[in-house]
């Protein structure tokens, strides 16, 4: 069953299952004097022998000339110990130093004593100066740390002010708190801001543990350390509704009984005052509730564009569908004249449909964006499917593909590259006269590849090559009856800059035909290995 | 002769359906929502299901799954919604291919034939796919372009013979990568390039590939329809037991 422990706060908290008395706490305190001596182990070592060396540097010395600079010398390691380790070493350096000093090199040689009142003077000042600089050279590397602290931690709230800047629902913003609250706390950590499982997407915590969060919400500085059921020492803290409207934080201290849970809940809770009052500069509370909002208008539009979607489109798949197999009845099939109306009923409503697909992705486009789901892609896969796709548009035209073999993949969405590429051969099919010849090729290199589609048709002047791909843009030149929204080039030009390439436009001039180009980039580095993978 | 269950809450499209499907030999049942698909699909044993996802009682997806719990019927998901991640999820969840609307009614033939090959071959155990001049032995492991035998390496075999065995049917990148590399989790570079190599082998031009059709964001499909020069090539009738 589980257990409640009384709430307090977590500066007295004590482990629950484990009995503690005065006997600990002096048990405690001279393992923690152990344990720094253990520390301080080797540095001070390392001095020694740093004061060793020193002196066999002015023994060697000494034999040739006179030395007068001994304090000079034992100064050194006393610097670089108290620099490199603080000031235990540091003294430890000066005091050896001292003593090295008088027994080799202050008369009488190879005793402690001093003959000279004067030496004593030096060696006094020589250890007054050698503690002071281990003091401030400590100070000076402690504040170091502290600033090195600090920016490494200006330099994680920045990224995690990032990543919440780029969350679109609760949900993820939920999730990039948690990862950062386990990041800095160094414990799993999760942000419950639902009071029902699942609310805030998160299934890895446990009922109970929820549970608890919730009668503890009701004190705004309400805190526990909780067993759980499933497993698990949790240490819970309620979060006050100026940061989010109902929040509690659960951290997973441990697996083990045996953990030395108080201590790792003290140090954790200092941590985690830090990070709520972090979530509270970034104001998480608004966040999650912008997010939701967001989430909730683009659900409604999706769901607007979805039933427009249906209702326009069942009908009209109806038709189609109806005209397909009247096209295969034996009594139309067989009559010229029927069989030709019911191929036109059927291409007009293909048409018909085209065009309620731009309108759907126009007003997509409007509303939120594109999302690319970008992976490595063939070109010539995306040249291909385009073609299939625009077959009844390219029925009237001879298609010649000019691909090169070994065009290199691409990164992009192929489904939108693919919709691009498909616009422009519509628009090429549409303005060059029937039975003549649209050409699609290929150019690579190692920064990018571009599918061109070039046709015989109208051409574009300078004016109309500026606005091309511009929103709605219809040249005045169009033939009459030519249908068309300018809608067309502009979903290409947007699908392309949301897959990083663009859209480009040459042509001689008026009636000699265009050129439009898309501009993908490459993987070119990687194909190599690509192709060797493939082949092993 | 085949049966065929359309469930699909829209008459007219339920109408030119089994108008279609009855013009070609298929014997058709109907229902209009997914507790009548359900029932029919349970008590009439149908070879082929029609599955439109906007249904008025349950998602489509739903009957998917709940049929998928109890047989192995082949199943073709019908959708206005083009997302090629739906259709992934589809697929992965037991559909044995998809068909966005508006379609003609061709294209619907061709696929649910694909799929009741597939289906009938699993049991009938035929060896032999054949689609234009390609031909695949899956036992001996022999493939062939217009009567010449070809040599292909480990893993393009192993792809080849994925696409044959589900012929005119989709697999995603992540099927095929499994089933190449043995995790989905793979490079899908690793995978465009290999499909290239082999339709290198395959193709008679490897830049408009007419057997090896990829389905973009989605996965591959190994064209089942596709105009047979071979003089032992040809169309089966429904519930044939394979391609030749």
């Amino acid at each position: 069953m589980s257990r409640f422990q009384d709430r307090r706060r977590l500066d007295g908290l004590t482990a629950p299952w484990r009995g503690r008395g005065p006997d600990d706490d002096r048990g405690r305190s001279d393992t923690a004097l152990i344990d720094t001596l253990a520390g301080h182990a080797l540095p001070v070592a390392i001095t020694l022998v740093g004061v060793v060396l020193a002196t066999l540097f002015l023994v060697v010395i000494n034999t040739f000339v006179e030395v007068d600079f001994v304090p000079l010398v034992y100064m050194l390691p006393v610097v670089l110990a108290a620099t490199r380790w603080g000031m235990l070493p540091g003294v430890v350096a000066a005091v050896a130093g001292a003593a090295a000093a008088d027994f080799f090199f202050y008369p009488p040689l190879y005793s402690f004593w001093l003959s000279n009142p004067q030496d004593a003077v030096h060696l006094a000042l020589f250890l007054l100066v050698g503690i002071v600089t281990s003091n401030l050279a400590a100070r000076l590397k402690s504040e170091a740390n502290v600033l090195r602290g600090r920016e490494k931690e200006i330099a994680e709230l920045h990224a995690f002010s990032k990543v919440l800047a780029t969350c679109v629902t609760a949900p993820d913003l939920i999730v990039a708190v948690q990862d950062y609250l386990s990041h800095t706390l160094g414990y799993r950590a999760f942000l419950i801001a639902s009071a029902d499982k699942g609310g805030d997407g998160d299934f890895a915590l446990p009922k109970d543990v929820r549970d608890h969060a919730a009668t503890l919400t009701a004190d705004a500085d309400g805190s526990a350390i909780f067993q759980s059921e499933a497993g698990g020492i949790w240490l819970l803290r309620v979060i006050t509704p100026e940061i989010l409207g109902y929040g509690a934080i659960a951290v997973n201290l441990a697996e083990r009984r045996d953990a030395d849970l108080d201590t790792i809940a003290r140090s954790v809770g200092i941590l985690l005052d830090e990070a709520i009052a972090t979530l509270k500069q970034l104001k998480l509370k608004e966040s999650i509730e912008h997010a939701t909002i967001a989430y909730r208008a683009e659900a409604l539009r999706d769901a607007l564009i979805g039933d427009a979607s249906h209702e326009l489109r069942t009908p009209l798949a109806s038709i189609i569908g109806q005209c397909s197999v009247l096209a295969q009845l034996p009594a139309i099939k067989n009559d010229f004249r029927s069989h030709g109306l019911v191929e036109s009923i059927q291409g007009e409503a293909g048409r018909l449909d085209d065009q309620i697909r731009l309108l759907l992705d126009a007003t997509r486009i409007k509303a939120s964006g594109v999302r690319p789901q970008r992976v490595w892609s063939d070109p010539l896969d995306i040249v291909d499917a385009a073609i299939r796709q625009k077959q009844r548009a390219l029925s009237a035209h001879s298609v010649n593909c000019n691909l090169e073999k070994n065009t290199p993949l691409v990164f992009v969405d192929p489904v939108l590259v693919e919709h691009a590429l498909g616009q422009l051969l519509d628009n090429a099919a549409k303005y060059s006269p029937r039975g003549s010849t649209i050409v699609v090729h290929s150019r690579g290199d190692r920064d990018c590849v571009e599918l061109c589609v070039t046709d015989q048709g109208n051409g574009l002047t300078t004016v109309e090559k500026r606005q091309l791909g511009k929103h709605c843009y219809r040249s005045d030149r169009h033939p009459a009856g030519t249908d068309g929204s300018g809608l067309g080039l502009w979903i290409a030009r947007v699908f392309m800059l949301a897959n990083g390439g663009t859209l480009s436009a040459e042509s001689r001039g008026p009636n000699l035909g265009a050129t439009i180009s898309l501009r993908l980039p490459t993987v070119s580095d990687d194909t190599p290995q690509c192709l060797e993978a493939a082949n092993g | 002769m085949a049966s065929v269950l359309l469930i699909d809450d829209e008459i007219q499209i339920r109408r030119f359906l089994r108008a279609g499907f009855e013009l070609h030999g298929y014997t058709v049942l109907e229902a209009e929502n997914a507790t009548l698909g359900l029932k029919a699909a349970t008590l009439e044993k149908p070879d082929l299901i029609l599955l439109d996802l906007n249904l008025p009682d349950l998602e489509g997806s739903e009957v998917l799954e709940r049929v998928r719990s109890w047989s192995n019927v082949p199943i073709i998901v019908l959708s206005i919604q083009a997302d090629e991640r739906e259709k992934v999820r589809l697929l992965k969840m037991g559909a044995d291919d998809y068909v966005v609307k508006p379609f003609g009614i061709s294209e619907l033939l061709a696929r649910s034939e694909a799929a009741m090959r597939r289906h009938f071959r699993s049991s009938n155990r035929d060896p032999v796919v054949r689609t234009g001049p390609l031909s695949i032995d899956l036992v001996l492991r022999v493939v062939t372009v217009s009567g010449k035998r070809i040599q292909l390496t480990r893993k393009e075999y192993t792809l080849l013979h994925a696409l044959a065995s589900h012929a005119g049917l989709v697999l995603t990148h992540e099927q095929l990568m499994e089933e190449i590399w043995g995790t989905r989790a793979g490079n899908i570079q690793y995978l465009r390039i290999l499909v290239r190599k082999l339709r290198q082998k395959v193709e008679a031009d490897a830049t408009r590939p007419k057997l090896i059709i990829s389905e973009s964001g989605v996965g591959y499909r190994l064209d089942a329809d596709n105009p047979n020069p071979s003089p032992t090539h040809g169309r089966i009738s429904p519930g044939a037991a394979c391609l030749a």
